[in-house]
């Protein structure tokens, strides 16, 4: 019996080669998910912080919105405050636990299970879809989260509504996980990430127009007489500002741009973040 | 060396070299390791066991040379070569969170076992490491000789043909290290696979079928445990003088059978003659004085001119010198 010509195809035996990678890919997915589902730490956070943004700063904040505290009203924004920023706190809290699954890559990577995957027949662009697949599912489990809040805000939510929010925070997660992934490629230590984590998601967020709008009814000009120009520049510069409004979009029926406009810019950015993600993966 | 013709090695290591900066982890390392073999590469810390494992299993490039498993090379034919191998390496790779059954799962689903024969094998493999009373505990919990044992077990939830273990035993108590032993033995016999283990443990070396002693990215010696022993083995007289000044003048005297100086020790090359003739004139003036019968500890140190246990690190220097080294994680 004579080797030597054999390649990769034989000796899979029953199964065809994809099934076994979607099979690999299944496994990382449900790794994945099982992990964050087991951390406690991670689930108490992806609980209390909607319900801090939600009910105390929504509620709180929720008389000044329309100026009714000093009585006077510079445009109107035809919701209260708690409606307007429930679909930010969705995407926070995406945000949040998608960063956080992400940061799992530096562990698998210093305590040995990557070595583990790494050694076996499943491609590298299979591995890394595994972890970012599983790591935005769990992200859209705890923008879920946030859902279940929908009557403390006053958002009335029809099924289709959640279905179109469903499929937004799916984009959302999958392109910040990756986004995440990129980062903790770059990142050495578990220090350097909290560090680097609330540097990128905070700043991100707050300049998303979550939680202020840019007024719809004013022009270019008058919006920079209002707020201060470099902020406005933010604003507009911000992927996520995009996000955010398309999920405004889905939940509360109220858009500052072309909602497709957001459903581009989170399918480019999920695709070329997972493009630079595979890259550095493949290097190691 | 020209063993009989072969119909093909498991393992083909062929003039491997791989440097790492200015140290030549590797250099120019050639073996077969035959199929159903139980093979043990032997050497102190960084003599370039692990980089060669890590070469074996496609984690590392060699800088030159080649290397197959089962005749699939491991840098053009990596997946394939992959496919047949069962791995367990020297830092831990379990996940933590999950439970024992979980882990082993992932494994079976990673390297593609159908639902029908994963199922089965985990039965068995948890059986053979005993360790089926644990099958729903997160790995958290177990010991890490259980843990050890649990990795010996994933290893081969696939049909893998060669089995490759970095350093199994290292860190554990006595009793464990024996199981683990027999557990390896166990599957070369049962599973009818290639065993290729490393260790710095000589004595765990004399139950296997050949081995090959390595220092510093070379190969110094290699055949049965019985071989090595007859060709390089030789008696050993450990001498403790009391004094500086005793242990010079039988340092100066006897300098031609100098095999090495250890600690407060000197270990000169000796037969009984000669031992005799040592206990006479310096009976009265050392600590202790032993003779070492040839053994596979005596062939280290004749190789190598120092006795592999000063080598062995801890866990500590371990991590250390995988960090300079370049580690993984900033490679």
């Amino acid at each position: 019996m004579t080797s030597g010509e054999t390649t990769d195809i034989e000796s899979s035996g029953r199964q065809p080669a994809f099934l076994i990678e979607l099979g690999g890919l299944y496994g990382l997915w449900l790794r994945e998910v099982k992990r964050s589902m087991r951390d406690r730490g991670q689930l108490i956070g992806g609980i209390s912080r909607p319900i801090l943004w939600v009910l105390i700063l929504g509620i709180g904040l929720n008389p000044y919105f329309r100026g009714e505290v000093y009585g006077e009203v510079s445009f109107v924004v035809p919701f209260t405050y708690l409606q307007f920023i429930f679909p930010a706190v969705v995407a926070l809290n995406i945000m949040y636990t998608s960063v956080q699954s992400a940061v799992s890559v530096i562990w698998d990577r210093e305590f040995g299970f990557l070595r583990e995957v790494l050694v076996s027949p499943m491609s590298r662009g299979s591995v890394l879809l595994g972890k970012v697949l599983g790591g935005a599912t769990v992200a859209v489990i705890h923008g879920c989260l946030v859902l279940l809040l929908a009557r403390f805000a006053d958002v009335p939510l029809t099924w289709l509504d959640v279905l179109k929010a469903l499929g937004l925070m799916a984009m959302l997660a999958f392109a910040l996980t990756s986004l995440g992934v990129v980062i903790a490629n770059r990142v050495r230590s578990f220090a350097g990430f909290g560090v680097f984590s609330n540097a990128v998601i905070l700043p991100l967020y707050f300049t998303s127009s979550s939680i202020f709008p840019l007024d719809p009814a004013l022009t270019q000009a008058q919006t920079r007489v209002v707020y201060p120009e470099w902020l406005v520049t933010l604003v507009q510069y911000n992927p996520l500002t995009y996000a955010v409004d398309a999920l405004r979009g889905a939940l509360i029926d109220y858009n500052q741009f072309d909602p497709r406009l957001g459903i581009a810019i989170m399918l480019i950015a999920g695709v070329v973040l997972f493009a630079i993600a595979l890259f550095d993966f493949r290097k190691t | 060396m020209s063993p009989a013709p072969i119909p093909r090695p498991a393992i083909r290591v062929d003039a491997v070299s791989k440097r790492y900066g200015r140290t030549l982890a590797l250099d120019a390392v050639s073996f077969d390791v035959d199929e159903k073999e139980l093979f043990a590469l032997l050497g102190p810390n960084g003599a370039g066991k692990t980089t060669l494992m890590h070469i074996l299993c496609t984690l590392l490039r060699p800088d030159s040379g080649a290397a197959q498993i089962c005749g699939r090379d491991v840098v053009k034919q990596s997946r394939a070569a992959r496919r047949r191998l069962g791995l367990v390496f020297q830092e831990p790779s379990l996940d933590d969170r999950l439970t024992v059954r979980e882990n082993l799962e992932l494994h079976g689903l990673v390297f593609g076992v159908p639902r029908k024969l994963r199922r089965q094998r985990i039965h068995e493999m948890l059986a053979l490491v005993e360790l089926t009373d644990w099958t729903d505990k997160p790995v958290q919990m177990l010991s890490s000789g259980m843990k050890r044992r649990l990795e010996i077990a994933r290893a081969l939830i696939h049909d893998a043909e060669i089995l490759l273990l970095d350093e199994p035993t290292v860190g554990l108590d006595a009793q464990s290290r024996d199981r683990i032993w027999s557990y390896i033995r166990r599957l070369g016999i049962e599973r009818r696979i290639t065993v290729l283990v490393t260790t710095h443990y000589i004595e765990e070396v004399e139950g296997c079928d050949r081995a090959c002693i390595v220092d510093h990215g070379k190969v110094l010696a290699l055949g049965t445990p019985e071989a090595l022993k007859q060709e390089y083995g030789q008696q050993i007289l450990r001498i403790a003088p009391r004094s500086e000044e005793d242990r010079r003048e039988i340092l100066s005297r006897f300098a031609d059978r100098l095999v090495s100086e250890a600690h407060d020790a000197i270990l000169l090359a000796s037969d009984d003659a000669f031992a005799e003739t040592v206990f006479a004139d310096y009976g009265g003036r050392v600590r202790s004085l032993a003779v070492e019968r040839p053994s596979l500890a005596t062939v280290f140190l004749s190789l190598t001119g120092r006795e592999i246990r000063d080598q062995a690190a801890g866990a500590r220097e371990r991590t250390f010198a995988f960090g300079k080294r370049g580690g993984e994680h900033t490679r």
